[in-house]
């Protein structure tokens, strides 16, 4: 019956509730930046969340508290509004607009009436749906504000004889600049950005920038001792940057082959093309790409601070297997994908010769695959090396030990020396990968 | 290069004389629950040793026909039988049995263009090797010389270790062509071999299917765009005009008449020598 | 030397500005082209080199040593062993860059020339300056040159019987072994068992995260999705009219020429330093107490360099005919930026900008992990104070920001990509609708 009214009302919907969406932040950051503006300093996003601060002056705050409902309400006015007058951004982005049924302009007449109608209209049409001998009319003729203002929603084709507008005369142009310029002010103030504090740098800062431009490199091959002595797990490990750079470098290593070892079967579930036979493979295939998106949206970081816990920090282990994991989800993704991008015609010429799966595996798919497998390998331990150089900041080993100790103890001038030396091995493995890259693909 | 009667893979000899290769009945092949028909009611059969061109419009089901004979499509309705064996019944594993006696080229050629010439012939292997070997890639001595002395017959024997996709389009075709002797089929199948190549390449790889179909006794299905290769070429020329059989008889017998009922009113022949 | 003929070839004039730029360009491409292969021979053999001590030093020995030999001989030895290997067989740099030596009339090498190339190697290799010339002094003495391979009709020889294929397989294994050697100890399968109870209590945890956090929650989300959003507006800002000056294409002429260096230059090094470690630094900078300005910083100048390159190189891959067609209709340069480059340009950058969003988004949840604000500060802290309930809540928001921004942003640059309808449906109904209206108004099609 929905079906018969609205036979896109999925879109309309979201549609709607886009607009809705941009003018409840547009209000809501209004709002914010009011209070951000005078209570100045005092202001922090989590009072405006926790509504806690009381102010002398007229206090928004209080309205989203108790009178939510006034807001709402004032939104949906004004949405509606929006999308009655002009072509509103929600209608833009799915492509709806408001069309005359009689002729090709609509009047202002037709769009008051529309506006006026429509409280009427909400309350109305539930009941005409219920009774068979108004639902044909609402099936055709549409709710009651359609039908008398002969106008409606519908999908919208862009007329090839008219020029299009220029953006400073439609609804759309002035919504985004508006939205921009909201975002720009909301930014600033959330960021607590203060450009002076970068030009007026502190005794500190000054320290820091001299360190890094002479910096120290000491403990190149010597080891640290102040390191050495604190964790007794590495005794045997001299932590010094050359060795940390090569333990950093095979973590990433051995975290990029067993990933990808790992993947490769898992990508395979993955792809559509290869799981679409059963109802039990899809749903397989769902499974293995859900957890690829879950396990991949949480950053290597986060991985390392979670496993750091569970194994101990400074710990080589704890960086690879949180290498690990994310490893297998972002190959897993993007293999996964160039499986679903293969030519069908030598699986099928395998097929007709009488191969198995596994032989039209073997010799119609891999063989296509390969070059972008690898490619996407060495641009996965490319970012791996990079990625374990942080690791240790967080909980893993590896050359962030350095960069944490020397933050720790403001030793700036070997802090440079320390990223002075991933600078030079980041850029060479990525030169390196990039020409192996060039060759294979 | 036949194996021998006897042998599990090839009838006996009583079984060349007493029934046709092909045989389909009633065979039809729907889509979209019943909107579109690719083929509806389509009978006819075919001997051994014939050269069969299938001819008719873009869609008139001729892929579609070729493909439901070694079951790369599943038909609707009907059956096909090979040698006396209902295909459309059979397994999996039946199935995979039969499709290694029969060949089957095709349009874009379908090679793994990253492999070696050499790689892409001994797949059409495929169907008798064990697991373990064709998933270790090891071919034996006898296939690889076997191989090598295909290449040769179709003159691409300096080409065995270079890149597929390095060869023109009709050496492309030629080393599917050798693929298909690899399996040493009884049938081959040839979905449009000729309509991605110029004339005078098109005339040449139809040579050596008729070759094939002449020196080893392999019947031969050929679906052509050109009356003429299918007038040159073809022993019997079956036409299907939107999925039903049109036409089935000798080249001599397709007049203009006939021509402009297969092909529609605005239909001109086009000569390809 | 090989019997090729010079086509005419007449070097660049030096006294025309532009014959010098050519010229500068002509040898920096010698210098590159040529030293490429010696540079990732020259790693492969030294990175082999260390990775057999360490593994050595560490079985017989218990301790690393980087080098079992004096650091001068190590120095020495691996130049030497490169030098030998791109004489006289196929290095890895020569797979690579797919070259190979060949003697007059491209023959193979004899002994005594290869010997020759050898000796002179280090006269034209190691002081670099030698491989500018037209035909360096090692391949002129010794009459032998290095040329594209032309792959031959004999069967390729399996990986095992070549040079570069054995030092690869040796490097991959000495390397699996050290990685193994010193990121798996003895303990670690001990920690492991031994820890899993604390394992037992985090996933515990996800299953019962504290709910009162969830307002807390959601202002550390924002914050972090304004941090990154602001860095990616600033970076767009200022990596649009950079990355004029960073394609090839576009600077051609001397003073651009210098920029184009630079520039990409210092990209490539900024982009060396993941965003935490400039978040380290501007915390420095600027203070704690506006710890997510620092955040912001640090994702503003990585996007720059990021972005940057991004949409340099798109800009060299752009197409020629419509600058062709606007420069012969006597356009300036500024109009042939207008009309022939930028409407090319447009979505692959939108694009890009899209993709530099996402990855800000992934690196502002754990810039506050080194407490550069955002959602991993108080993330961190509850880790660390073994608070996991409390962590839990900050684990679902930030798998839930960075889940729902990658969908969307694929979607989005989907549509940037290939410039269709965001989903097929809406271009059947399109295409419906028309029908139908045009069949309504009575029009054929």
């Amino acid at each position: 019956m929905m079906r018969m009214i609205a036979p896109d009302l999925r879109r309309r919907v979201l549609g709607f509730l886009l607009d809705l969406g941009i003018v409840y932040y547009f209000i809501h950051g209004s709002m914010y930046l009011y209070l951000a503006v005078w209570g100045r300093k005092t202001l922090a996003l989590y009072s405006y969340f926790k509504l806690q601060h009381d102010y002398a002056f007229f206090n928004p705050l209080k309205l989203v508290a108790w009178q939510w409902w006034l807001i709402l309400a004032g939104t949906i006015l004004l949405v509606i509004l929006l999308r009655t007058f002009g072509r509103s951004l929600g209608q833009r982005a799915t492509r709806f607009a408001l069309q005359s049924v009689v002729g090709d302009r609509i009047s202002l007449r037709q769009r008051v009436v529309r506006i006026l109608l429509l409280p009427f209209s909400v309350v109305a049409t539930p009941f005409q749906l219920l009774l068979p001998a108004t639902r044909r009319q609402v099936a055709t003729h549409g709710p009651l504000h359609d039908a008398l203002s002969k106008t409606s929603v519908g999908l919208y084709i862009k007329p090839s004889d008219q020029p299009r507008r220029p953006i400073w005369k439609t609804q759309w142009g002035w919504v985004v600049l508006a939205l921009l310029g909201i975002t720009f002010f909301l930014g600033w103030v959330i960021i607590d950005a203060e450009p002076e504090a970068l030009l007026s740098p502190s005794e500190e800062t000054r320290r820091q920038i001299s360190g890094f431009l002479r910096p120290d490199f000491t403990h190149l091959m010597t080891p640290e001792p102040a390191l050495t002595q604190n964790t007794p797990e590495v005794e045997k490990q001299k932590i010094s940057i050359l060795n940390l750079m090569v333990i950093t470098i095979l973590m990433a290593l051995i975290a990029t082959i067993l990933g990808a070892i790992l993947a490769f079967p898992l990508s395979f579930l993955g792809a559509r093309n290869m799981m679409s036979n059963s109802v039990g493979a899809m749903i397989l295939y769902r499974f293995v790409r859900g957890f690829f998106n879950l396990f991949r949206s949480i950053e290597i970081l986060i991985w390392v601070a979670l496993f750091a816990t569970w194994l101990g920090y400074g710990n080589a282990f704890t960086g690879v297997m949180a290498l690990v994991i994310h490893t297998i989800a972002a190959l897993g993704k993007l293999y996964s994908e160039q499986v679903e991008a293969i030519d069908p015609g030598p699986l099928e010429a395998i097929r007709a010769a009488g191969g198995s799966k596994l032989q039209i595996i073997r010799y119609a798919v891999i063989p296509q695959i390969i070059p972008s497998f690898l490619a996407f390998t060495l641009y996965r331990w490319d970012i791996n090396v990079r990625m374990a150089t942080i690791v240790s900041l967080v909980g893993g080993g590896g050359i962030g030990m350095l960069l944490f100790w020397y933050r720790h103890s403001r030793n700036f001038n070997e802090l440079g020396a320390v990223i002075l030396a991933i600078i030079i091995v980041v850029w060479t493995l990525d030169y390196i990968s990039g020409r192996v890259r060039e060759r294979i693909v | 290069m036949n194996t021998c009667p006897g042998e599990p893979d090839s009838p006996g000899p009583y079984f060349i004389m007493s029934q046709p290769h092909l045989r389909f009945e009633n065979l039809t092949k729907v889509y979209e629950r019943g909107q579109v028909v690719a083929l509806k009611n389509v009978s006819f059969t075919v001997e051994r040793g014939e050269f069969l061109v299938i001819i008719g419009l873009s869609g008139s089901g001729k892929s579609t026909l070729l493909r439901c004979i070694n079951r790369l499509i599943d038909s609707s309705g009907g059956s096909i039988f090979v040698d006396g064996v209902d295909v459309t019944e059979l397994s999996n594993a039946g199935m995979r049995r039969v499709r290694r006696k029969i060949g089957m080229i095709f349009q874009h050629f379908n090679l793994i263009k990253r492999s070696s010439v050499l790689t892409n012939v001994l797949s059409g292997r495929l169907g008798y090797m064990p697991m373990w070997r064709s998933v270790f890639g090891l071919f034996t001595k006898t296939d690889r010389e076997a191989a090598l002395r295909n290449l040769d017959r179709v003159g691409l024997a300096d080409k065995a270790y270079a890149r597929a996709d390095e060869l023109s389009g009709g050496q492309q075709q030629r080393v599917g062509i050798t693929r298909a002797l690899m399996q040493d089929p009884d049938l081959l199948l040839t979905d449009e071999p000729v309509s991605a190549l110029d004339p005078a390449t098109s005339h040449s790889v139809m040579q050596y299917l008729e070759q094939m179909n002449q020196e080893d006794g392999v019947t031969v299905l050929a679906s052509l765009h050109f009356l003429s290769l299918a007038r040159r070429f073809g022993t019997r020329i079956i036409a299907l005009k939107d999925g039903e059989l049109m036409f089935d008889g000798s080249p001599a017998e397709i007049d203009e008449v006939k021509f402009k009922e297969i092909y529609g009113e605005d239909a001109q022949e086009v000569e390809v020598r | 030397m090989p019997e090729m003929t010079d086509f005419g070839y007449k070097p660049p004039s030096l006294r025309t500005w532009k014959g010098l730029s050519e010229t500068f360009d002509l040898l920096r491409h010698r210098i590159a082209s040529r030293l490429s292969p010696v540079f990732l021979d020259l790693v492969a053999v030294a990175t082999l080199w260390m990775m057999a001590s360490y593994m050595f030093s560490w079985l017989a020995w218990s301790e690393l040593r980087y080098f079992l030999v004096p650091g001068w001989v190590y120095f020495i030895g691996v130049i030497e062993a490169v030098a030998i290997w791109e004489s006289f067989g196929l290095s890895i740099g020569q797979k690579v860059s797919r070259t190979q030596l060949v003697g007059p009339g491209l023959a193979r090498p004899t002994f005594r020339q290869r010997f020759v190339h050898y000796l002179l190697w280090h006269v034209s290799v190691l002081p670099i300056i030698g491989l500018a010339w037209r035909h360096p002094l090692h391949e002129s003495v010794s009459g032998v040159a290095s040329v594209s391979v032309i792959r031959g009709e004999e069967r390729p020889a399996p990986w095992y019987q070549t040079s570069s294929g054995l030092l690869v397989f040796a490097l991959m294994i000495v390397s699996l072994s050290a990685a193994f050697a010193l990121t798996v100890r003895a303990d670690t399968w001990t920690n492991f068992i031994s820890n899993y109870g604390r394992a037992g209590k985090i996933i515990a945890a996800l299953f019962q995260p504290n709910h009162s956090l969830w307002r807390n929650g959601i202002a550390a989300l924002f914050e972090t999705i304004y941090m990154a959003l602001m860095a990616t507006f600033f970076g767009v800002l200022l990596s649009v009219p950079l990355s004029f000056f960073a394609a090839r294409n576009l600077t051609r002429n001397p003073v651009g020429r210098i920029f184009y260096t630079l520039i990409r230059g210092f990209l490539s090094i900024t982009r060396s330093v993941q965003p935490i470690i400039w978040a380290i630094i501007f915390l420095v900078w600027v203070g704690p107490e506006i710890a997510p300005f620092a955040g912001f910083l640090a994702l503003f100048v990585h996007s720059i360099a990021d972005l940057t390159k991004l949409y340099a190189e798109r800009l060299e891959s752009i197409d020629n005919g419509p600058i062709e067609a606007i420069t012969a209709t006597g356009g300036s340069w500024i109009s042939v930026l207008r009309y022939a480059v930028i409407p090319q340009i447009i979505n692959p950058y939108i694009s890009f900008t899209l993709y530099r969003w996402d990855i800000n988004i992934r690196m502002a949840t754990v810039l506050g992990l080194v407490g550069a604000g955002g959602i991993g500060q108080p993330l961190i802290r509850y880790l660390q104070g073994m608070r996991y309930k409390e962590a839990a809540i900050y684990i679902y928001l930030i798998a839930a920001l960075v889940w729902g921004i990658d969908a969307m942003s694929s979607r989005l640059r989907r549509y940037f990509d290939e410039g269709r309808p965001i989903d097929t449906q809406t271009k059947k109904e399109l295409d419906t609708e028309r029908y139908v209206k045009s069949e309504m108004a009575g029009r054929a099609r």
